[in-house]
């Protein structure tokens, strides 16, 4: 079961984000912040990383700098979520390590597409 | 997000919310199950639609493609989300009303979040616009009464304000004492109580209120700044149904109200449940006793679920039972003017015969004799009076041999105990077991008769009719009392008694038992009865079941249709022989107007071995009924 971890603050996305996820057959893993988000990915075992860019305290550009610097969650696919859709902010996630970026609100077949692409197959 | 544009910025706000209307909906249509949630499936999908449209009129007023929006756009903006809102709550709305198991544990809760969501479609500053929500904020059919309980007059008026823009009534009191007299004075649906209030304080009218029975079941929301904490704790445990901290939070005020108004409608509807419930048992007491009158359950039988449905069932079950009881009715006339023929020739019959005590004797200090009734295997029976509690009884005195000792004395006792547990019309009452002056005896239910055996020993064969009346009635008494575990051991025409109306009534339930222990079973033969009601396994003392009664019972019914037992013969030695081995002739062949079927039924009564016969009392009684 592919493990992903969710990085999220707003508690209304991450229960239904999450619970959608589980449905689909995934195995999720909340973190509420950006520190502890980095703290959790660092203990290792997640196929994929779901991280909210408008984070409190460590906003999610800085955590995926951390993940990206640390030799256990460097290759450990990132897909950004962004609160809205501006032209660079693709370019910009990229820049930052993210393997994939999507925006907010999620549409949940159009992530479930690229989470497959990044680890390969729905469950 | 600094580097967000307000259009997108906005954009997100309102997106947000829609999208958790659409994933809270669809994940909640992923659970139901078709077609017994098709109601439900058809309103999350009405959700799912009226959202939609809000994200299609979301995209078109804040295009990516724009940086800027007017304010009168907005106001439009909000003014055409009004729209879908409304859409949103009405069908949420009226799934939290729908009665009934939720689907899912967690549905309500997401329904909740639904409707959070839909709350932040439009700004509250643009919310004026919008229709009443119909979120159903009712109890029952009615609109809920609120009453707020606070003793300052701005959050008071607040609160009022908020409330009602929420749809609901909303009565006031300004203090403790004065919310007690609302609440004595007119119904209220649910209580938000103030904690701190000067002349008596939230938790002390909380307390109040859980101690009287008529305020017990109402909900109350405590109202709190969040510091209290302690304070809360106390409220809850007293049994307030939650809190709500100050200042409110509209979201949590709704769906607390909303949880505690559901809460207080499933526990009215079990409440109206068990009343219901109870009209139908109380009905089905009174079918019992005779004394149900067809109708008497129409409110109950009027409702639409399923209690409704046991109530119209058991009306017409009852209207059957007094329609077979007529039936049996009739057949027992028969039987009483055969009753009425054969006292008259008995009480010319019946001589003196040496008294132990005589009429007006007294046994003991509480029982006045009046007069003998009969003697048999136990001792004798007399008629008395006791003094005491001024009725009449049969006071049967026990031979002494049979309580010698104290063994046989508790034995004694532990039957008696035993047969009191049969309560039953057609069942001779067992009082008490006593003793007076060295003399044991029993007292029972006096019951102003001729047994069956003076019937047939002065009239001899029954009507057919007459012998179904009988054999129903002595099947009944018999299913009672094996229901109970009691056997009886010794059904004969002696032991049955027909009372001037006709009814049966069995005698000596337990006592047969008892002589038979006390004094062995080769004079058992001859105390307890004759070997011509005795089944085969009572006979050569196997272990016996409630089985060897159904076996009497056929002999009493094979004696009462043909006037001769099943089984004759002319000496006690060849009977017994003859009980084990000698298959009886069909009653019809004596009789030719015995039907075929109880022919049969008589016969298979009298199956030498237990398990070939009728499976039980109650199975009998109703094999008779059937003949009727």
């Amino acid at each position: 079961m592919p493990k992903i971890l969710l990085v999220e603050d707003n508690e209304m996305n991450r229960d239904m984000l999450s619970r959608r996820l589980i449905r689909r057959g995934f195995e999720v893993v909340i973190a509420t912040d950006g520190e502890q988000g980095v703290a959790l990915a660092q203990a290792g075992g997640y196929d994929l990383v779901l991280m909210d860019m408008s984070l409190p305290g460590i906003d999610g550009w800085e955590a995926t700098r951390q993940l990206r610097a640390q030799p256990a969650t460097r290759t450990v696919p990132i897909i950004a979520l962004t609160a809205h859709a501006m032209a660079g902010d693709r370019a910009r996630a990229l820049a930052a390590g993210c393997n994939d970026y999507d925006t907010k609100p999620v549409e949940l077949d159009r992530l479930l597409g690229k989470i497959a692409a990044l680890i390969g197959g729905t469950p | 997000m600094s580097d967000m544009n307000p259009v997108a910025h906005l954009r997100h706000d309102l997106r947000t919310p829609v999208n958790h209307i659409v994933g809270y909906a669809e994940m909640l249509i992923e659970d139901l199950e078709l077609p017994a949630h098709a109601e439900r499936k058809a309103a999350l999908e009405r959700t799912i639609g009226a959202a939609r449209d809000a994200l299609q009129a979301i995209s078109v007023v804040l295009a990516p493609t724009r940086e800027a929006v007017l304010p009168e756009e907005l106001a439009g903006l909000y003014a055409t989300l009004a729209e879908p809102q409304r859409r949103v709550v009405e069908a949420v709305g009226g799934l939290l009303a729908l009665s009934g198991e939720p689907p899912t544990p967690t549905f309500t809760e997401d329904l909740q979040k639904i409707l959070a969501a839909a709350e932040r479609l439009v700004p509250r500053d643009h919310a004026t616009a919008a229709p009443q929500p119909a979120a159903a904020p009712a109890v029952g059919e009615a609109r809920a009464r609120l009453l707020v309980v606070d003793d300052e007059p701005g959050n008071r008026d607040l609160l009022k304000r908020r409330l009602e823009r929420e749809g609901y009534v909303v009565v006031t009191a300004d203090g403790g004492h004065a919310a007690l007299e609302v609440v004595a004075r007119e119904a209220v649906d649910l209580v938000l109580l103030d904690m701190l209030m000067p002349d008596l304080d939230g938790l002390a009218v909380l307390e109040r209120l859980k101690a009287d029975p008529a305020t017990r079941d109402l909900p109350v929301l405590m109202i709190s700044a969040l510091d209290d904490l302690t304070a809360i704790a106390r409220c809850i445990e007293v049994g307030a149904a939650d809190y709500l901290p100050k200042p409110f939070d509209p979201v949590i005020l709704r769906a607390r109200l909303s949880a505690c108004l559901q809460q207080k409608r499933w526990h009215d509807q079990e409440r109206d449940q068990l009343r219901a419930l109870g009209y139908v048992t109380a009905a089905a007491g009174a079918v019992e006793t005779g004394s149900y009158r067809p109708g008497s359950l129409d409110e109950v039988a009027a409702r639409s679920d399923a209690i409704g449905r046991l109530a119209r069932v058991m009306d017409r079950m009852a209207v059957q039972v007094g329609e077979r009881e007529a039936r049996l009715r009739e057949r027992l006339a028969d039987l009483r003017s055969e009753v009425g023929v054969a006292r008259q020739s008995i009480e010319t019959a019946q001589g003196d015969s040496g008294l132990t005590y005589r009429s007006g004797e007294r046994l003991g200090t509480r029982f006045e004799i009046l007069a003998v009734l009969g003697r048999g295997g136990m001792g004798t029976v007399y008629r008395a009076r006791d003094l005491e509690l001024d009725e009449e009884v049969a006071i049967k005195t026990v031979r002494p041999e049979l309580v010698a000792d104290e063994t046989m004395r508790e034995r004694f006792k532990d039957e008696i105990r035993l047969a009191r547990r049969i309560s039953h019309r057609h069942v001779v009452r067992t009082h008490d077991f006593g003793e007076t002056g060295g003399v044991w005896y029993l007292t029972m239910e006096y019951v102003e008769g001729i047994t069956v055996r003076e019937l047939l020993d002065t009239r001899g064969r029954l009507g057919v009719p007459a012998v179904l009346a009988l054999g129903t009635q002595l099947a009944e008494a018999l299913a009672v009392a094996h229901e109970v575990g009691v056997i009886h051991r010794d059904i004969k025409p002696q032991n049955l008694l027909l009372d001037a109306d006709g009814v049966l009534k069995v005698m000596d339930f337990g006592v047969a038992r008892l002589a038979e222990r006390s004094l062995g079973l080769t004079e058992a033969g001859l105390v307890v009865g004759t070997p011509s009601y005795m089944s085969p396994e009572q006979i050569t003392a196997e272990p016996v079941d409630e089985r060897t009664d159904l076996y009497s019972a056929g002999a009493v019914l094979y004696e009462c249709l043909t006037g001769r037992p099943p089984i004759e013969a002319a000496s006690m030695v060849t009977l017994v022989a003859r009980v084990l081995a000698d298959e009886p002739a069909p009653p019809s062949s004596l009789v030719p107007e015995v039907p075929a079927a109880l022919d049969d039924l008589v016969l298979q009564l009298l199956a030498k071995r237990p398990e070939d016969r009728v499976p039980g009392a109650a199975a009998l009684a109703e094999r008779l009924r059937a003949l009727g």
